[in-house]
């Protein structure tokens, strides 16, 4: 008996172990699933969503491949076969394309942007000609004739096809197999031949992108909190990462506010950048040229700033989020003015931004000030002093600065947060005098490529490391410049400037590290071995995360930071990680953070070697204050927030026609009724059918 | 339970209980009391507490469709309005689907 149980339950377990198999090649019979996936989401803010969605149960339609922008009249009007799935080769993904797309919706069911090989030649940007036109400093009250980019229109290229709102999946596929399989898929089936119609069954492909927020950011954030459903859903989150900055002498971080006697210039960079697609934010000229040029300006000043005791301090501060409404000064700026900060606004002297260094023309960086704020004679003084100071850097290097326009107005940068709250002397620096020189801002295009970082054929991933390209020695020769200004401006001998020289090898490193892979040997000597997981093998993604997550960048920045800026120090990794020297010490850790970190692999073993690095590298949040104050449609700060979303998928498949498949619904249809029939017959005439001369049972009740 | 095997006092006092039932606002008693007692009141030969029973059911069907108009014109406003009314609509809402307004 027991044996017999045994061998069913084997039976059942082959049985069910079949059902599955069969049903798995069933589907994969029927579709084609697509590897690469990158979806354009949803965001949302104060006022609007924009993005991307499909329906709860993926968007199907037929494929078809835009060859020109005439084409389209086939998907618009004449096609006979409607909602298109239409792909994209990338030179048509341009605004008029897609907005004749969005107005004809009901003929479109998505569609998918085929990623190019090479940058499109005459440029290319989804964001808008005004980044962060309605948060800047420019306003109806503060410098009128400057709001909303009437003076100067920075990123003239911007098409504005990320703020747009589509209400059909748009996702983009690398230029692989994948889309070999569906150009094949598209060939074989739905070709018009000697101009007629295609036949069925034709090729279609279902997108899967559905977005549970909708409307704006108080709607999402409300629907967030309310708990009376019984299976409560959070639909959306902040956009939210982490600002790194670090005090070139330590600060005592844990009490917060005014530090009296403390005066400090504040060196600051963008971290983040965006692209039409989620996850796809190369920003190698956007992001990583400014602070890659920081973090080798602050890995200069390390031996200097030790030496010299400089009157001044100076903050490196790297903000996360400033695509998005300068998510990360805003809330620094917010916290220092809350006494929630180590410092407060009381405390800075002046700001220097490393704005877009990487495509310099002529050796020249361009110094942006506020013509505003320089109307105030104070401000002006210290302006002309900084302006100054970094004239002086400039001299014996191959670099150049200069004054654009008096006239002209700051470009978009962090420090205009810090101008909202009160004048400041400041400089941005940038390699444009008016408009920007990049002509993919924001966008995918904004790529290694773009920055000129080429490396000969042949070499190894090691090779390449710490190959020093032309796009380093430039950035580098930008970093030495900025560190020797800095300096000065922290109060230092002019006549020391000329030791201060930044690293041609650290700055082609960090290069490779943020955009060619961040998975290489320097990075691993020098990350925490909780984080070796985020590393991967491509260009590092600059888009900022969500609430309660790091980016990968955020990351990058704080271990280079720490290990270009602090000391080795011989601690146990017990004491590193408790924040301490040794077991009696309660002090430190005001000062310093100290990162336990992997160390350089022996030659002949994996075994690494790791150690403590005691920096003043620390983090705080790069949430805006607009989700702090619980003020959602806030006009002051950033109301973005992030959709959340079940199913990101795409796979292809052949449909049958209309027709057809009415066909097989009303035969299914029609046999189900015909056996309710039969059934009814049956049992109604039981007694004539099966007379078994049994008695019925009476029934009973 | 059937009727057809109770006799006609305890009909008339299970048609009465459901019908003052319906005024615990339990429409759902007085559709089950129409749909049930419709028989015994208008379609059967007439005996001595049908008259009774008819009254409950008319009553009975008079407070139901009472509750259909409101409940309809309700639900009609409400899935027009919910988007509309923001704050309201959500806080009004038991399960609020997701991705639509």
């Amino acid at each position: 008996m027991d044996l017999l149980s045994h061998n069913w339950i084997v039976y059942l377990t082959i049985c069910l172990f079949f059902t599955g198999v069969s049903c798995n090649s069933m589907e994969n019979k029927i579709y084609i699933n697509l590897n690469y996936t990158m979806p354009c989401v949803r965001l949302l803010n104060a006022t609007h969503q924009i993005g991307c969605q499909s329906s709860l149960s993926g968007d199907v339609g037929v494929l078809h491949v835009l060859e020109s922008e005439d084409n389209l009249d086939l998907v618009l009007r004449s096609g006979l076969h409607p909602p298109y799935m239409v792909i994209l080769e990338t030179p048509l993904f341009t605004r008029s394309i897609m907005m004749k797309l969005k107005s004809g919706s009901k003929r479109v069911a998505g569609v998918a942007v085929v990623e190019p090989s090479a940058n499109p030649p005459q440029g290319f940007s989804p964001h808008t000609k005004c980044p962060n036109e309605n948060t800047g400093v420019y306003s109806e009250n503060y410098g009128p004739s400057l709001a909303h980019c009437n003076t100067t229109e920075w990123n003239p290229l911007g098409n504005g096809l990320s703020y747009e709102d589509f209400d059909f999946p748009i996702f983009s596929l690398k230029d692989d197999n994948d889309t070999q399989v569906i150009r094949q898929c598209y060939m074989d089936h739905n070709r018009a031949l000697n101009g007629s119609d295609p036949q069925y069954p034709l090729c279609a492909m279902q997108l899967f992108s559905h977005m549970s927020a909708v409307t704006n950011t108080a709607t999402c954030m409300r629907r967030n909190s309310i708990s009376f459903s019984i299976s409560p859903e959070m639909v959306c989150d902040p956009l939210s990462d982490y600002n790194i900055w670090a005090p070139v002498k330590p600060l005592n971080t844990t009490e917060k506010g005014h530090k009296a006697g403390e005066s400090v210039v504040i060196a600051s960079a963008r971290l983040d950048s965006r692209s039409f697609f989620s996850d796809i934010a190369p920003g190698a000229e956007s992001a990583a040229s400014g602070l890659v040029t920081l973090l080798a300006a602050a890995h200069a000043l390390r031996n200097a700033t030790q030496e010299a005791q400089l009157n001044r301090t100076i903050f490196y501060t790297f903000f996360h989020g400033e695509t998005f409404d300068y998510i990360g000064s805003s809330r620094m700026v917010f916290d220092m003015e809350r006494n929630q900060f180590p410092i407060d606004l009381d405390n800075i002297h002046s700001v220097l931004e490393i704005g877009q260094v990487g495509l310099l023309s002529n050796s020249k960086l361009w110094l942006h000030t506020d013509p505003v704020s320089r109307r105030n004679s104070s401000i002006e003084e210290e302006v002309k002093n900084l302006i100054t100071n970094l004239q002086a850097a400039a001299n014996g290097l191959n670099v150049s600065v200069e004054e654009p326009a008096a006239t002209q107005p700051l470009p978009p940068a962090s420090f205009h947060r810090f101008l909202l709250a009160r004048p400041f002397p400041g400089v941005v620096i940038e390699d444009h005098s008016s408009s920007f020189t990049n002509k993919y801002y924001q966008s995918m295009y904004d790529n290694p490529e773009y920055l000129n970082l080429l490396f000969p054929p042949d070499l190894t991933p090691e090779e390449q490391l710490n190959h020093i390209s032309d796009t380093a020695k430039s950035l580098t020769e930008v970093a030495t410049l900025v560190a020797r200004a800095l300096f000065v401006q922290a109060g230092g001998e002019k006549s020391q400037i000329s030791t201060i020289k930044a690293d041609e090898l650290t700055v082609s490193r960090m290069l490779y590290s943020f955009l060619i892979s961040s998975n290489n040997s320097w990075i691993q000597e020098i990350i925490s071995p909780e984080h070796v997981g985020h590393l991967n093998n491509k260009t590092t993604n600059f888009y900022i995360s969500v609430l309660d997550q790091t980016s990968l960048p955020a990351l990058l920045v704080k271990q280079m930071l720490a290990n270009l800026t602090g000391i080795t120090v011989n601690v146990t990794e017990e004491d590193c990680r408790n924040q301490r020297e040794n077991k009696d010490d309660t002090e430190s850790q005001h000062l310093y953070k100290y990162l336990w970190v992997q160390g350089a692999a022996a030659p002949n073993g994996t075994q690494r070697e790791g150690f403590c690095i005691r920096s003043t590298v620390s983090w705080s949040k790069a949430l805006s204050p607009a989700f702090e104050l619980e003020d959602y449609t806030s006009s002051i700060y950033s109301t973005w927030t992030e959709s959340r979303w079940k199913k990101i998928k795409g796979r292809i498949f052949l449909v049958a026609s209309h027709d057809l498949e009415m066909l097989t619904l009303g035969v299914g249809i029609g046999v189900l009724l015909t056996s309710l029939l039969l059934t009814y017959i049956i049992s109604s005439k039981v007694d004539i059918l099966f007379s078994s001369g049994r008695e019925p049972t009476s029934a009973t009740y | 339970m059937n009727l057809e095997r109770l006799p006609n006092e305890e009909k008339l006092s299970l048609c009465r209980k459901y019908y003052l039932g319906g005024f615990a606002l339990l429409p759902f008693l007085w559709l089950v009391n129409v749909v049930w007692f419709f028989k015994e009141a208008f379609v059967k030969p007439p005996f001595t507490e049908q008259t009774l029973i008819k009254t409950y059911v008319k009553r009975s069907a008079l407070g139901l469709s009472f509750w259909v108009a409101v409940l309809t014109t309700w639900i009609t406003i409400y899935q027009h309005y919910r988007s509309q009314w923001g704050e309201v609509g959500d806080r009004l809402s038991f399960t609020i689907p997701l991705g639509t307004p």
